[in-house]
C-alpha cells in the first residue's frame, strides 16, 4: 500500500512533476495535429523513453495519452477537423458553437469536462486494476497462452470490415515475433546472419513504423490546408455551467469506463455512444447538433476516462485494448516490466508513479490547456511540407537512440511500407503489432505447457481458465463471422433491389 | 475485389516463403516437444489458409453477384497518396539511412528536412534551407547536446558537430 510519505518522495526526490508536465504538453500538441493520434503521438515520444528510468517512461507515457485526448479537441473545436479519432464526435457541436463566436467557451467544456472524465477514470483505474490482477495468480502457462489467444481474436475481429485480414494481420505479428533468439533452445531463427536481429525485432520500432511512417506516408502530397484564428482565448464554464453538464460528463464517464474496460472498445466508440445517450436524456434533444454544450461534455469526458480505464486490462493482464495501450505495453516490455500482480509487487514505484503522474498531468491540463492553445494554433498553421519534414526527422532520430543503429532505421522504413500497403488493401495494423507484443508470451506459454504435459494437447482443456478464456475466443470469431455474414447478405440484397 | 485475391496470393507466397526459411533453423539439444520450429510451421500453415479463405471468399463473392446479376461495384478506391508519391518519401527516409554515417548527424537531419519539405510541395525561397539548418541546429541540440545521445559524426569530416 503506497503511503503519503512515499507519494511526497514521489514528488520531491524524482523528476516526475516536470516529466508529467512534459508529457501532458506533448500529448496536447501532438494530439492538435490532425492525422497524428494519440498513439502516434506515443509512439514519437517511445523511443526517448528507452533510456530513462522505468517509472518516469511509464508515466510519461501516460502522461502524453491524457494530453492527447484534450488536444485532438482543439481541431475539432475550431476547424472542424478532429485531431484523434476519439474527439470526433466533438466536431458536431463543438465547430457549431465555433461558427457561433463561442470557440473559447466550447475548448473550457472540452477542458474541463476531459478533467473530469480524467480524474473519474483514474480512482477508477486505482480502484479496479490492482484487484483485477490478483486473478491473474491464479494463471498457469496454459491460461497465459489462451489469454494471449483472446487479446489476439478479439482485435482481431473488432480491427476491421473482415475477419480474415484481421486473423491475418495477427499470424503476420506473430512471425515477426519469432525473429531472434528462441524462448526455449536459444537458437536463433530468421535472423539470416544479420547480428541486429539476435535480439529480434523491437516492438518499438514495428510501432513506429506501422504508426507514424505509414501516416506521414498516406498524407504524402496532400494539399489540405488546415488554418486556424489565433486570436482565440479559453473561457473555463463556471459554477452553473458545470451543474448543467453533469448529467452528460456522468453519461460519459460510465460509457468511458465501460468502453475501456472493454477488448476493443476505445475513446471513439465511447465519445460516439455517450454523445447519443447525453441527447437521449437531455431536457434540450433539440439543441444538439445546433451547439449543445452537453454534446461536447458528454465526448469529452468519454474518450478521456477512456484514456484511464483503457489502462486496466493492460496493466492487470497484459492485454492492450486500443493501439495507444499497445504503446504503452511496448513501453513496459520495453523496460522489461510485465504486467500483472508482480508489477504491483515488484515495481510499485511504476504504477505509483503512473497514477500519481497522471494526477499531476490531469490537474495541469486546466493551466496547460489554457497556456499552450496559442502555440498549439501556431503549430498547426506551420506550412504542411514543413511539418512532414521535421515529423520524419524526428521519427528517424529517436528511432536511431534504441541501438545506435541504422538497421533499426531500415527496417522501421520497411515496416512504413508495409503498414502502407496494408493501408491499401484494408488490413488493420493494429492486430500485427499485439502479435509482435505478445508474441513472446504466446509462444513461451505454449511450449512450457506442453513441455509440462510432456507433449499432450489434453492439458489445455483441463485447465478452466484457459478454457475459458479460449472459448470467449472463439465466441469473437464466431460473433466477427455471423456480423460479416449478415453484412455481405444486406449488401447483396441491397444492390438487387436496386 | 482485385486487391483481395492479390492480397490473399502474397499471404500463400510469405507463408511459403516463412515455412522455407523454417529449414535454415538450426535443431538444438535442448530443444522442447515443439521446437524452435513448430510454432513458425504453424503459423505458415495458419497463414496459407487464411490467405485460401481470402481467395475463396472473394470468389464466392464475386459469383454471387454475377448470378444475382449484380453490377460488379469497384470499391477500391484509393485512401491517401498514391504509391509512388508514399515511396518517393520513404526512399528520403531511406537516402538519411544511407547518408548518416558518411555526412554525420547534423547535415544528414538539414537534408533530410529540406529533401522532405520540398517533395512534398514548398516553395524554392530562403524559407526552405533556413527552416533545413534551423531545424537540424534544433534537433542536433537536444539530441545530442541536451538528451546526450551518440549520433553518428559522419566519416567524411572531422566530427565537429557531434
Amino acid at each position: 500500500m503506497t503511503s503519503f510519505w512515499d507519494i511526497l518522495h514521489l514528488l520531491t526526490a524524482t523528476p516526475l512533476v516536470p516529466v508529467a508536465i512534459l508529457g501532458l504538453t506533448w500529448g496536447i500538441l501532438g494530439g492538435a495535429l490532425p492525422g497524428i493520434s494519440a498513439s502516434i503521438t506515443m509512439a514519437l515520444v517511445l523511443p526517448f523513453t528507452y533510456t530513462m528510468d522505468p517509472a518516469m517512461a511509464i508515466a510519461l507515457l501516460a502522461c502524453v495519452y491524457i494530453g492527447a485526448e484534450y488536444g485532438g479537441s482543439i481541431p475539432a473545436i475550431l476547424i472542424r477537423t478532429p485531431g484523434t479519432n476519439s474527439s470526433a464526435a466533438t466536431v458536431i457541436d463543438g465547430y457549431e458553437l465555433n461558427r457561433q463566436g463561442r470557440a473559447g467557451e466550447a475548448l473550457g467544456i472540452s477542458l474541463m469536462s476531459g478533467v473530469v472524465g480524467s480524474l473519474f477514470g483514474l480512482a477508477m483505474l486505482a480502484l479496479l486494476t490492482e484487484p483485477l490482477s490478483w486473478l491473474a495468480l491464479a494463471f498457469k502457462p496454459t491460461s497465459y497462452f489462451a489469454l494471449g489467444i483472446l487479446g489476439l481474436s478479439v482485435i482481431a475481429s473488432m480491427g476491421g470490415d473482415s475477419l480474415l485480414k484481421g486473423l491475418a494481420s495477427a499470424v503476420v505479428g506473430l512471425m515477426i515475433a519469432t525473429v531472434g533468439t528462441d524462448p526455449i533452445s536459444g537458437v536463433t531463427r530468421f535472423t539470416f546472419d544479420v547480428a541486429d536481429l539476435l535480439s529480434g525485432v523491437e516492438p518499438v520500432v514495428v510501432m513506429v513504423g506501422l504508426f507514424a511512417l505509414t501516416e506521414l506516408m498516406s498524407q504524402s502530397g496532400s494539399t489540405s490546408v488546415t488554418q486556424l484564428g489565433g486570436s482565440i482565448r479559453i473561457r473555463l464554464p463556471g459554477w452553473a455551467m458545470m451543474r448543467k453538464l453533469r448529467r452528460s460528463q456522468a453519461i460519459g464517464c460510465f460509457l468511458g469506463l465501460f468502453e475501456g474496460l472493454t477488448p476493443g472498445g476505445g475513446g471513439s466508440v465511447a465519445a460516439f455512444m455517450s454523445y447519443n445517450e447525453a441527447r437521449r436524456w437531455s431536457k434540450t434533444p433539440e439543441q444538439f447538433g445546433k451547439g449543445s454544450e452537453e454534446g461536447i461534455a458528454a465526448p469529452e469526458a468519454a474518450n478521456n476516462t477512456v484514456a484511464s480505464t483503457a489502462l486496466i486490462p493492460l496493466l492487470s493482464f497484459g492485454i492492450p485494448s486500443s493501439n495507444s495501450t499497445a504503446v504503452l505495453l511496448g513501453g513496459l516490455l520495453m523496460h522489461g516490466l510485465l504486467p500483472g500482480p508482480r508489477l504491483f509487487e515488484q515495481n510499485p514505484q511504476v504504477i505509483d508513479s503512473l497514477y500519481v503522474g497522471s494526477l499531476i498531468a490531469i490537474i495541469a491540463q486546466i493551466g496547460v490547456g489554457v497556456l499552450i492553445l496559442p502555440a498549439c494554433i501556431w503549430l498547426v498553421n506551420r506550412p504542411r511540407p514543413y511539418r512532414a519534414g521535421f515529423i520524419l526527422a524526428l521519427i528517424l532520430s529517436g528511432l536511431f537512440t534504441l541501438n545506435n543503429s541504422p538497421f533499426d532505421l531500415g527496417l522501421a522504413l520497411a515496416l512504413g511500407l508495409m503498414g502502407y500497403l496494408m493501408r491499401l488493401a484494408r488490413f488493420p495494423v493494429l492486430p500485427m503489432i499485439l502479435g509482435v507484443v505478445l508474441g513472446h508470451m504466446v509462444e513461451s506459454s505454449y511450449r512450457r505447457s506442453l513441455v509440462l504435459s510432456g507433449g499432450d494437447f489434453h492439458i489445455f482443456v483441463e485447465d478452466p481458465i484457459a478454457v475459458g478464456l479460449l472459448g470467449a475466443a472463439l465466441f469473437f470469431i464466431v460473433f466477427s463471422l455471423a456480423r460479416e455474414y449478415r453484412d455481405a447478405r444486406r449488401t447483396q440484397l441491397q444492390e438487387t433491389h436496386s | 475485389m482485385k486487391r483481395d485475391f492479390l492480397s490473399g496470393g502474397v499471404l500463400i507466397a510469405l507463408a511459403a516463403a516463412y515455412y522455407i526459411a523454417t529449414g535454415t533453423i538450426a535443431e538444438s539439444t535442448l530443444s522442447d516437444e515443439i521446437g524452435a520450429t513448430g510454432l513458425p510451421r504453424l503459423l505458415a500453415m495458419l497463414l496459407a489458409f487464411i490467405g485460401l479463405a481470402l481467395i475463396a471468399r472473394t470468389a464466392f463473392v464475386a459469383l454471387a453477384a454475377r448470378r444475382a446479376n449484380v453490377p460488379q461495384v469497384a470499391a477500391d478506391e484509393e485512401e491517401g497518396a498514391p504509391l509512388p508519391r508514399a515511396v518517393g518519401l520513404l526512399l528520403i527516409g531511406g537516402a538519411y539511412v544511407v547518408l548518416l554515417p558518411f555526412i554525420g548527424y547534423f547535415l544528414s537531419v538539414a537534408l533530410l528536412i529540406g529533401a522532405v519539405a520540398f517533395y512534398e510541395g514548398a516553395a524554392r525561397s530562403w524559407v526552405l534551407p533556413t527552416a533545413a539548418l534551423g531545424g537540424a541546429t534544433l534537433y542536433w541540440a537536444i539530441f545530442v547536446k541536451l538528451l546526450g545521445v551518440h549520433q553518428p559524426a559522419g566519416s567524411l569530416f572531422l566530427g565537429w558537430l557531434s
